[in-house]
């Protein structure tokens, strides 16, 4: 009943104009039995505005509130006392009853304020002055001046300054992670390992991660387990920390910038999200500012206080998908021509424009717009196709890789990749393979082609180029491929398994692969594979595994091949 | 009426039925997805950590097998061991009994599990437990491991179901869609019964039984358009789908070379792992094979080296055809039975059941070859080395190595939570 009057007074409202005067301060009370003193300033659809005593606003729901409440936000909207509206958005365009208001802070990390009134965070308890706690601790040996400098370095940073791991990340680390994530020591014989085998306490442990994945992906917040973790719903059994409340906003927004910076070992080095002279991506340049400035409004519908929030206008921006597909008034982005870009138009509009995007906070930066219009005018792609890594890089950091850690080879390579999105694999099996993660949270992909006969043929393998470089397993065995499946297979950069096993492939294919870098398994079981090809293969310096039972090729071949991958396991 | 272990290996014509049946029920006598693109994308949970076997062979030894004459000797306990002797392997300091000559050539493929354990000390119980990881109940029917593999691990090929059953009457898909069952063969050699066309139809006169089948059930199908009624049409379909299939070839190992055979040996069981090694080679993803004549409570030395010379032969052969294919660095070839003989040796010159401390053999994919976990004391009743390892952790680590999400939780009719392991966990130690 009560929802059917607010549209006739939503109606109403617009249609009458009116001059606001200020509501009495009144105690509201919830449906719990919460009671808090407040006055009624404004509303919004169900939800009213209320300023509380320490002149803040709350947005509350109007089914949260007494029924006596309910019957007094009725009157005061029948009679049409208070704007309509968002107070902190009004407050900008008309005279508000009260000028003194400050603006919420609003929190980033979670869209809903909620109902729930959160006190002002508690300030620190003062020490009274030459208390023993009030004294720093200083390391022996330690230049006292030189310990409090590099404590105020470690302040929170300023909103432009790149952000520091050592002086900005690791000293939060230090206060809230490291009592469970540090390295391990003994303690009363016992030797105490940090927790879920994940250490935190250097910049390589950060990144490194636990045998379950790693937990932080440079530039990338979704795919960054570890600020996940610190993100999620208090109430949630992974929530960190457990002990002692959440980071505060400010700390995760050091972790959330410093990731997005691309997660550096120090300010300035060269990251991903600075470089920009490999074209623009869409992952690492543009998906983060529409993180930060449009998905307050434009991200999937989610539930807030039992209602589903729907995207404003319908359109969503928090995939890439989502982007290219606009919403019902049409596309937004004009691939190659930003002038023709809805979204273009709409920030670049004059900063006073109703309609300029986005509404709230400054307009983009100058250079904030120019990334948009590179990346429109580039063909508003998702990966540019010169963005993926060259061989000779990965090789270099392969090798220090493994040496400094127990990281299998595929796990160090998946690290480079972000995993392959839903419709990139439904795209994938389209090939007839069975396409699948290769672990949870992993970005390898393994493909196996179902064995029938004469269902698979050299054209299957197309459906897989979406996600080339992300399969790292191939099995093609006892299907009908031939040599030309040889020359898509090369491009699938980070292979290593490769099955042709009871295939008719020849000599002449096997040409095609003898480039791949990682290739660690080879079937030829059966196939047509003859001593030519052992030079082929003899180049490939990574096999570990050759398999050449029933092929064509002949002892001599054999003792060639095991004298050139002399630490490989081959069978024939 | 032939009790589940006294039975033979083989099925005979009334069983098969029932089993088919059984697995038939709703959905398909031939169990497997309708299409030739995987639609199943979004239902498949990846595991923990990549897998490192996509392929499960498991050898029940139905009946419970002597582990102190197999894969558990222990030489240092002359009083309990017998007169059965210890062999060295392939793997340092691996010993396995004498009656295993062969297969202790492909030691530095496996691993040995010496301290499993169960709690149930009768061959259904306990082989129910071995197959499901829970035990067994009046009010539901657990899927078995090899169902669970068949749901989570997807199906590569789509016209041959990914569950295979060589040899006794298996369990079913429990609570799970019925296509995840195990598809029946009673005898290897046979191949896949009743599969065939019948020899007086040719194409035209089947097309028109099948059209004129069709037109009298069209009026049906389009007043009850239901799930289990359509599940019927589809069972047809897939049927002849798998009919007129070059996939059956996979299931005729008369198509293998005579030393093939020999190699294997002519056995039911040999025979068996030929048949396994094909099919995993056509992308089934677990096959079990049954093999009886291991309940020696008389006479057990001469029966287990009756045994073993059968399972000898056609174990090694299966590990070393695997491993010349290059499957079996992604197969995996269990070994086990649902419960020990007795360490002390009975009037009878017997052993009885023993459900402490048994063994269980593990190679190939995703293996750590070589290693053996844990040791029996003296008198074979506690771990000396090690913790016991109980079915759920045993099938845990089976499908750990697979890649499996052990954690993935589906739901019986009635909304209980089941997983595929219970409440097992990995046996890390034996995992490559």
């Amino acid at each position: 009943m009560a929802a059917r009057w607010f549209s006739i007074v939503a109606v109403l409202s617009l249609l009458v104009p009116q001059t606001w005067a200020l509501e009495p301060l009144r105690t509201f009370k919830t449906a719990s039995g919460q009671a808090f003193q407040g006055r009624l300033v404004s509303y919004e659809g169900q939800t009213f505005y209320i300023q509380g005593k320490d002149s803040k606003f709350y947005p509350v729901p109007f089914k949260q509130l007494s029924a006596e409440d309910q019957k007094y936000l009725i009157q005061v909207a029948q009679l049409g006392k208070v704007p309509k509206g968002d107070p902190r958005s009004i407050a900008k365009e008309t005279p508000s009853p009260t000028p003194s208001v400050e603006e919420t802070p609003k929190d980033s990390g979670s869209p809903n304020e909620g109902v729930v009134l959160r006190p002002a965070p508690k300030p620190k308890p003062k020490l009274r002055p030459g208390s023993f706690f009030a004294y720093k601790p200083i390391n022996l040996g330690q230049d006292p001046s030189l310990a409090s400098a590099a404590k105020e370095v470690s302040a929170i940073p300023g909103p432009d300054e790149p952000i520091d791991f050592t002086n900005h990340v690791l000293p939060i680390l230090e206060d809230r992670c490291f009592s469970c994530h540090n390295a391990p020591y003994e303690k009363n014989g016992r030797t105490t390992h940090p927790k879920a085998g994940l250490r935190l306490d250097t910049y390589e442990w950060v990144m490194k991660g636990n045998l379950d994945n790693t937990v932080v992906e440079a530039g990338n917040l979704e795919d960054s387990y570890l600020y996940e973790v610190i993100t999620m719903d208090e109430e949630d059994d992974m929530f960190m920390p457990p002990k002692g409340g959440a980071l505060s906003p400010e700390q995760i927004d050091v972790i959330k910038r410093w990731i997005l910076e691309g997660a550096k070992p120090s300010a300035g080095g060269a990251g991903i999200a600075s470089d920009m002279s490999n074209g623009i991506s869409f992952h690492d340049h543009i998906f983060p500012l529409i993180e930060e400035r449009c998905l307050d409004c434009h991200s999937e519908p989610y539930v807030k206080n039992g209602r589903t929030i729907h995207p404003k206008a319908g359109l969503r921006l928090d995939t890439y998908e989502s982007i290219i597909k606009g919403n019902l008034d049409g596309t937004i982005i004009e691939k190659g021509n930003a002038e023709e870009s809805t979204l273009f138009a709409v920030i670049t509009l004059d900063s006073d424009d109703p309609e300029i995007m986005p509404p709230k906070g400054a307009p983009l930066t100058e250079d904030e717009i120019n990334m948009f219009k590179q990346w429109i005018t580039e063909g508003a792609k998702e990966n540019p196709s010169d963005t993926f890594v060259q061989p000779k890089e990965v090789e270099a950091e392969v090798v220090t890789d493994a040496a400094n850690s127990n990281l299998s080879l595929i796990d160090t390579l998946a690290k480079r990749l972000k995993a392959p999105s839903r419709p990139q694999m439904e795209a994938a099996q389209k090939s007839g393979a069975l396409v699948t993660l290769l672990s949870a949270r992993h970005s390898m992909v393994r493909a196996e082609f179902s064995s029938g006969p004469n269902l698979i043929k050299d054209d299957a393998i197309g459906a897989l180029s979406g996600i080339k470089n992300n399969v790292s397993h191939l099995d093609l065995s006892r299907t009908s491929v031939t040599d030309g499946v040889l020359g898509e297979v090369k491009k699938f950069n980070n292979l290593t398994w490769l099955n042709l096993k009871d295939t008719s492939v020849t000599d002449r294919g096997i040409q095609n692969i003898s480039k791949m870098p990682y290739l660690t398994y080879l079937n030829l079981v059966s196939s047509k594979i003859s001593d030519k090809s052992v030079e082929t293969l003899a180049s490939i310096k990574t096999l570990q595994e050759v398999y050449l039972w029933n092929s064509d090729v002949t002892e001599n071949g054999i003792k060639r091949l095991r004298s050139a991958l002399p630490d490989a396991k081959i069978l024939f | 009426m032939k009790s589940d272990i006294t039975k033979l290996d083989e099925l005979n014509r009334r069983e098969f039925i029932t089993s088919a049946a059984k697995a038939c029920l709703g959905v398909g006598l031939l169990p497997m997805a309708g299409s030739y693109i995987h639609n199943n994308v979004n239902a498949l949970e990846p595991g923990a950590r990549p897998a490192t076997a996509r392929y499960v062979i498991y050898l029940n030894m139905s009946g419970a097998m002597s582990h102190l004459d197999t894969f558990g000797t222990n030489p240092d306990a002359p009083e309990i061991q017998g007169p059965t002797k210890s062999i060295a392997t392939s793997a340092d300091g691996v010993f396995l009994s004498e009656n295993l000559p062969e297969t202790a050539k492909h030691m530095h493929n496996s691993a040995i599990i010496k301290t499993m354990v169960t709690s149930q000390g009768a061959h259904e119980q306990a082989s129910y437990l071995m197959h499901t990881s829970y035990l067994k109940r009046g009010t539901i029917a657990h899927p078995t491991f090899g169902s669970w593999v068949s749901k989570l691990s997807g199906n590569i090929n789509t016209t041959i179901p990914s569950n295979v059953q060589i040899g006794a009457n298996p369990a079913g898909a429990g609570f799970l869609e019925s296509k995840y069952g195990p598809l029946p063969i009673g005898n290897p050699s046979a191949g896949l019964a009743n599969s065939k066309i019948a020899d007086y139809l040719d194409e035209t006169r089947f097309g028109g039984r099948l059209a004129m089948a069709q037109k009298m059930n069209a009026s049906y199908l389009s007043q009850y358009d239901q799930k289990q009624v359509r599940a019927y049409s589809d069972l047809y379909k897939d049927a002849i789908k798998l009919m007129r299939s070059e996939d059956l070839k996979a299931f005729d190992i008369t198509q293998e070379p005579e030393q093939m055979h020999e190699l294997y040996g002519k056995s039911n069981f040999g025979q068996g792992c030929l048949l396994a090694r094909r099919l995993v080679e056509n992308q089934v993803r677990y096959v079990e094979i049954s093999r009886g004549g291991w309940d020696t409570h008389d006479n057990n030395f001469e029966a287990v080296a009756n045994n073993c010379a059968d399972i000898d032969k056609a174990l090694s052969a299966l590990l070393l055809d695997l491993e010349m294919r290059g499957l079996l660095k992604e197969t995996m070839v269990v070994l086990t039975s649902e419960f020990g003989r007795t360490p002390k040796i009975n009037p009878r010159d017997g052993r009885d059941h023993w459900p402490y401390g048994f063994t269980a053999f593990l190679a190939g994919g995703g293996v750590k070859g070589g290693t053996v976990y844990g040791k029996m004391d003296k008198v074979g009743r506690n771990p000396a080395e090690g913790k016991f390892i109980d079915p759920a952790s045993l099938n845990a680590t089976i499908a750990h190595a697979m890649g499996l999400p052990l954690n993935d939780v589906q739901y019986s009719p009635s909304g209980r939570p089941f997983t595929v392991a219970h409440d097992g966990t990995p046996l890390m130690d034996v995992l490559a």
